[in-house]
């Protein structure tokens, strides 16, 4: 069960004042990083969403992301579509790709839900990769970017679009936190916790997985749209399988099911890759001590952790309390 | 309320349920009797849904459900609960209660309120928490419960349903004997109106709680009667004794 917790406030909104604060005082390569950040910390959510709170380990959403990507780009770049329809376009679509898989793996589980996924996730890359028109895997460049000028805000601008993208950033978490807290999410963690008892109730647990992987899948599209407009360049790279699993990393670094971990986990990991990279060209082999680390001590993650710890001293207290 | 017709049950070679013909009325206490393996368990699969009959037909409140969806019948009103707890693990009692009182009603949908926190909800879980003696129990996570309040917690899922047909699969299972007192208490309680198929195996609890006794054996509908009639029927004793006079 999700409920919005001042731990979970505190970390969301110091990560996303320290992007912003780096966004403003850093230089351009300050803003890749935190553009980086949020983009990665919206498509764990959007996974976080998915397998922390319905149990749902999903191996396409990085796919999903490069769909998003995909759609965004190639309507603005092929067509020259106002960047907001085409965004809706992203966004909307990527929703329903979510619904098919979420539709046809509902009834499967456990490692062959994970392996299906990544077929589907796979035969959106192959189609991608094998489209002349899509540009094949030379990609399209072109990709605009939204027009905010009427508000006075220019995209075009490093520090901008860097802002724009926190902005996303923390809309889905909000977006996330807003559906896991109805009782569309309270039934999401229900299926997690027990689905035949859910169904013996009433649920159709099919429609309703179905319905939040389209939610998922529409979070993480909106993540590669943006992604789309970073880099004016659209490539299958997008598409490629292990941005799925990194995201997956991501969301274990920072604590699966706790929804703010993704935000800690996304920071924690590119800055790590950072600032190890500065070192060494192995930082991959660093990183993946300090996930072993994380998945042996406790598996609940970087932010699972704090907040375990932080309630459990707030339980000693008032226990403490009644017995003075 | 509840219309079974020659209801057939074979996995491959081996027939589990042969020809049950059973009919509640609204309001009727049925008590299922029948010793290990006699196929009560497999009866309220068949009628919830988790198994599909090879033939013959339920007909739940006029319609026919014999091929219906688990959550098709659940929203017509028909809730179980197990022989071995099926609870949400890892949530408290109220959390387990609010689930089920909400998926029950149908109201799972919505993406901004919730439904489960709402004051209708919540006096279905104050109700029922109290109904089965979970009331000091309700924060509580169900991990750190005992085996007799997860017990309790079991049947109050399915009531939480509000229900029109209730199906209990051995409630007292494993449970001692002031919870069987309570459990009496409990059924004596609850709406006159509610249907409910017991399986149980605790004798006096059940003569105690029925209206009628259903007796299975080797899949198959032996005895039907008062619950007189079954404690005089031979039958039945020699079902449960065996045969004393080939002993």
């Amino acid at each position: 069960m999700f409920y919005q917790t001042s731990i979970k406030t505190v970390c969301v909104a110091a990560v996303t004042f320290g992007l912003i604060a780096y966004a403003m005082l850093g230089g351009y390569f300050a803003r890749e990083i935190v553009i980086e950040i949020a983009l990665l910390a919206m498509l764990a959510i959007a996974l976080d969403f998915l397998a922390g709170y319905g149990g749902m380990i999903s191996l396409c959403h990085g796919a999903i992301y490069g769909v998003g990507a995909y759609i965004f780009g190639a309507t603005t770049a092929l067509s020259g579509t106002d960047p907001w329809l085409a965004a809706l376009a992203a966004i909307a679509g990527t929703a329903l790709f979510g619904w098919i898989v979420g539709a046809i793996t509902a009834n499967v589980g456990g490692i062959f839900f994970i392996m299906a996924t990544l077929a589907f996730g796979q035969m959106a890359y192959v189609i991608v990769f094998e489209s002349r028109a899509l540009g094949g895997d030379d990609g399209l460049a072109g990709v605009g970017r939204f027009d905010l000028s009427a508000v006075g805000v220019n995209l075009n601008d490093s520090l901008q679009f860097a802002l724009l993208c926190v902005a996303g950033m923390l809309l889905a978490y909000m977006v996330a936190a807003t559906v896991l807290r109805s009782s569309f999410g309270r039934t999401l963690s229900g299926i997690h916790a027990n689905e035949d008892r859910m169904q013996a109730l009433g649920l159709s647990v099919r429609t309703h997985k179905a319905n939040a992987f389209a939610i998922s899948g529409a979070i993480a599209g909106a993540a590669g749209m943006l992604a789309a407009q970073h880099t004016q360049y659209i490539s299958p790279e997008y598409l490629v399988w292990t941005l799925s699993g990194e995201a997956l990393v991501v969301v274990i670094l920072g604590g699966i099911g706790t929804l703010a971990g993704p935000v800690v986990g996304a920071a924690l990991l590119v800055t790590l890759e950072h600032f190890i990279g500065g070192y060494t060209d192995r930082w991959h082999m660093f990183i993946g001590a300090i996930l072993i680390v994380a998945v042996m001590a406790g598996r609940r993650g970087l932010f699972g952790e704090i907040e375990h710890r932080l309630s459990r001293r707030s339980e000693t207290k008032t226990e403490a309390g009644i017995h003075a | 309320m509840l219309e079974v017709r020659n209801l057939c049950k074979n996995f491959g070679g081996l027939a589990v349920a042969k020809n049950i013909s059973l009919s509640l009325k609204k309001g009727e206490r049925r008590v299922v009797l029948g010793p290990n393996g006699a196929g009560k368990t497999t009866l309220f699969n068949l009628l919830a849904g988790t198994l599909t009959p090879t033939s013959g037909s339920i007909i739940l409140g006029g319609r026919n459900i014999t091929r219906a969806p688990v959550e098709k019948r659940a929203r017509l009103g028909l809730a179980r609960s197990y022989q071995k707890n099926n609870l949400f693990e890892g949530l408290t009692v109220r959390e387990n209660l609010g689930l089920a009182a909400t998926t029950a009603s149908g109201r799972t949908a919505s993406l901004r309120c919730c439904a489960h926190d709402g004051a209708e909800m919540q006096d279905i879980i104050a109700e029922v928490a109290e109904q089965v003696g979970l009331s000091d129990s309700l924060d509580k996570p169900v991990s750190s419960c005992p085996y007799g309040n997860r017990r309790q917690l079991e049947v109050g899922l399915a009531l939480a349903a509000r229900p029109k047909l209730l199906l209990m699969d051995e409630p007292t299972s494993g449970v001692g004997p002031n919870m069987i007192d309570a459990f009496d208490k409990l059924i004596h309680a609850l709406p006159r109106d509610l249907t409910m198929l017991i399986i149980e195996h605790d004798f006096d609890l059940g003569f105690n709680v029925a209206d009628s006794i259903t007796v299975l054996n080797y899949g198959e509908v032996v005895f039907e009667g008062s619950p007189e009639a079954t404690r005089q029927s031979r039958e039945v004793k020699e079902i449960y004794l065996g045969d004393w006079n080939h002993a």
